[in-house]
């Protein structure tokens, strides 16, 4: 049957588990088929699942399996650029939330290196994929992927219409995938939020981010019946190596770490329970 | 684009459409796009002229191929031109709903970011058919050095951004597996169709043909590729009736017909 797998992730904050929107989608996808997954802060080393082999046998019927790849190819295109750049590349963003919060969750010295390298690793990433010609400076590119990601953002809304989640009443991998990427954008608290913003004029996306928050977060009994439970272990063993390829570095680093004295090891963050999640006081729980 | 300004304009008689040579330079990414626009335009029933040039790439203003000259506009790549044709007055998805328009907007990106990634990925990444097609191909109108530079300053350039986006580690069998998983939802999508949304084409049925059709007819070191798409028989089928109906009969000179006589395997066998 299921071996618990472990997940490996950065920890979350304004009520979310999860700040990073892979680590999201796998807690998302694990929560809603049930499997078990135990959840560790970043310190802690990741044991990879051995000879997994991605099964494409969707628990949904076979154009709606199609649609869910479909979907997932528009949100990496048109709005992954732009929730990169929100997160690393804008600089009061960065400056003010990213890097502290994301520093005060790695070892001294990692924190003073590991996140300028992500930003950078973002903006490279943006302006390979959406950069040169006709958009000749950077600003013009930011325009653009901000653009997209608000037309994203509307076909999403348009898709899921009314609703409660994008394949009827029971939620499945797109569903995960969009609730990674959505909720970054919509929880956390950033000084420059056009794209948050946008988001919340469109309600029924935000309805669904609560929805699965609420379901899927809070409580620990999942409201999904698991059926196929291979099939979701195979799906979210792969889901997982997403996530890993992420964490590839802070495995590499991990053994330098053991080395060096480190911190005490932090709690789970997995479960605010705070009213609303709000931000509160963000800048509270950001010590370097 | 001053869209206000291009509506005001009929399609002229005289539209080109640039790409690089065909029979000794252009590579399977660059035909595959430029036989979607194609059929897009022919789809809407707007004449186009194809004009080979060696150094079309560099003609182009986003740096990308195909772009089309209409009047006294040059827009480039399938995305931006849809639009320019839609200020035009033609639309193959106006019939679409929203969630309609969403889908084919969001199978467009599918192939996008899995089939023209893959074709890339293939023909720059690949070292076999990097050495074997696309370094004599790439820079074939130009005398050396200049062609070995050339070649090897785009492959430098496509290698960066495979790495950006996580496909530089990937091995060869992976990316046919991920063309595979494309082919299947594009297969699954269609089902039993004529077009990817009933009875009329739209963009996308454009898109899908331009790449598929180029796979199934290009002649590269392996038939992994094509043999991918072949394992769909309604996607074989579906390029074929395209090809029928929209690039035999007509003209002569375009691109898919006499790429289909001169390519080594054809569709129709």
């Amino acid at each position: 049957m299921a071996v618990p797998m472990e997940l490996s992730c950065w920890g979350g904050d304004w009520g979310l588990p999860s700040l990073h929107p892979e680590s999201l989608t796998v807690m998302a996808y694990a929560k809603f088929s049930g499997a078990p997954l135990t959840v560790n802060t970043i310190n802690n080393s990741w044991r990879p699942p051995k000879g997994t082999k991605y099964n494409a046998d969707y628990e949904l019927s076979a154009k709606q399996g199609a649609d869910t790849l479909a979907y997932i190819a528009l949100l990496e295109e048109k709005l992954l650029p732009a929730l990169l750049h929100t997160f690393w590349v804008e600089a009061e963003n960065y400056c003010s939330v990213t890097k502290p919060w994301f520093a005060s969750r790695i070892a001294f010295p990692l924190s003073l290196y590991l996140p300028g390298k992500m930003s950078r690793e973002a903006l490279n990433r943006i302006l390979l994929t959406r950069g040169g010609p006709p958009h000749y400076s950077v600003t013009e590119v930011e325009a653009q992927i901000y653009r997209d990601a608000k037309e994203c953002l509307n076909l999403l809304s348009k898709r899921l219409g009314t609703s409660q989640f994008f394949f009827g009443d029971t939620p499945t991998t797109l569903d995960a995938f969009v609730f990674g990427f959505l909720a970054p954008i919509y929880k956390v608290c950033f000084p420059r939020v056009q794209l948050q913003e946008h988001l919340k004029q469109l309600p029924n996306l935000c309805r669904f981010c609560d929805d699965i928050l609420t379901c899927y977060f809070r409580l620990t009994v999942s409201g999904c019946s698991p059926s196929g439970q291979d099939t979701a272990d195979a799906n979210l063993q792969k889901l997982t190596q997403l996530v890993n390829k992420e964490s590839n570095l802070i495995e590499k680093m991990d053994d330098n770490l053991r080395k060096s004295p480190q911190h005490p090891p932090r709690k789970l963050t997995t479960l605010k329970l705070a009213a609303g999640g709000e931000a509160g006081s963000p800048l509270n729980r950001l010590s370097p | 684009i001053h869209l206000l300004s291009t509506a005001a304009e009929p399609w002229p008689e005289n539209a080109s459409l640039y790409q690089q040579l065909k029979e000794e330079q252009i590579l399977l990414s660059d035909n595959a796009s430029s036989l979607a626009v194609q059929a897009f335009l022919q789809m809407c029933n707007l004449p186009i002229r194809v004009v080979c040039r060696a150094n079309a790439e560099y003609m182009s203003p986003s740096g990308k191929l195909p772009f089309i000259h209409v009047g006294n506009q040059v827009v480039s790549e399938l995305g931006p031109i849809v639009q320019f044709v839609k200020a035009k007055g033609h639309s193959l998805s106006d019939g679409l709903d929203e969630v309609q328009k969403a889908e084919m907007k969001a199978y467009m990106e599918l192939v996008n970011n899995m089939l023209l990634t893959a074709e890339l990925y293939l023909q720059w990444c690949d070292d076999v058919t990097v050495e074997e097609i696309t370094h004599p191909r790439y820079g074939s109108p130009y005398p050396w050095p200049l062609n070995r530079i050339l070649s090897y300053q785009k492959q430098w350039e496509v290698r960066r951004k495979m790495k950006a986006i996580g496909w530089a580690g990937k091995t060869l069998e992976q990316v046919l597996e991920d063309v595979d998983q494309c082919c299947q939802a594009l297969s699954q999508r269609l089902g039993t169709q004529p077009y990817f949304f009933n009875k009329q084409p739209t963009e996308l049925d454009a898109l899908v043909f331009g790449h598929l059709f180029t796979i199934l007819t290009t002649q590269l070191t392996t038939d992994e590729l094509s043999e991918k798409v072949k394992n769909y028989s309604n996607l074989t089928a579906f390029c074929r009736r395209i090809e029928q109906q929209y690039f035999e009969g007509h003209d002569k000179d375009s691109s898919a017909t006499v790429a289909a006589r001169s390519a080594k395997r054809s569709l129709l066998r």
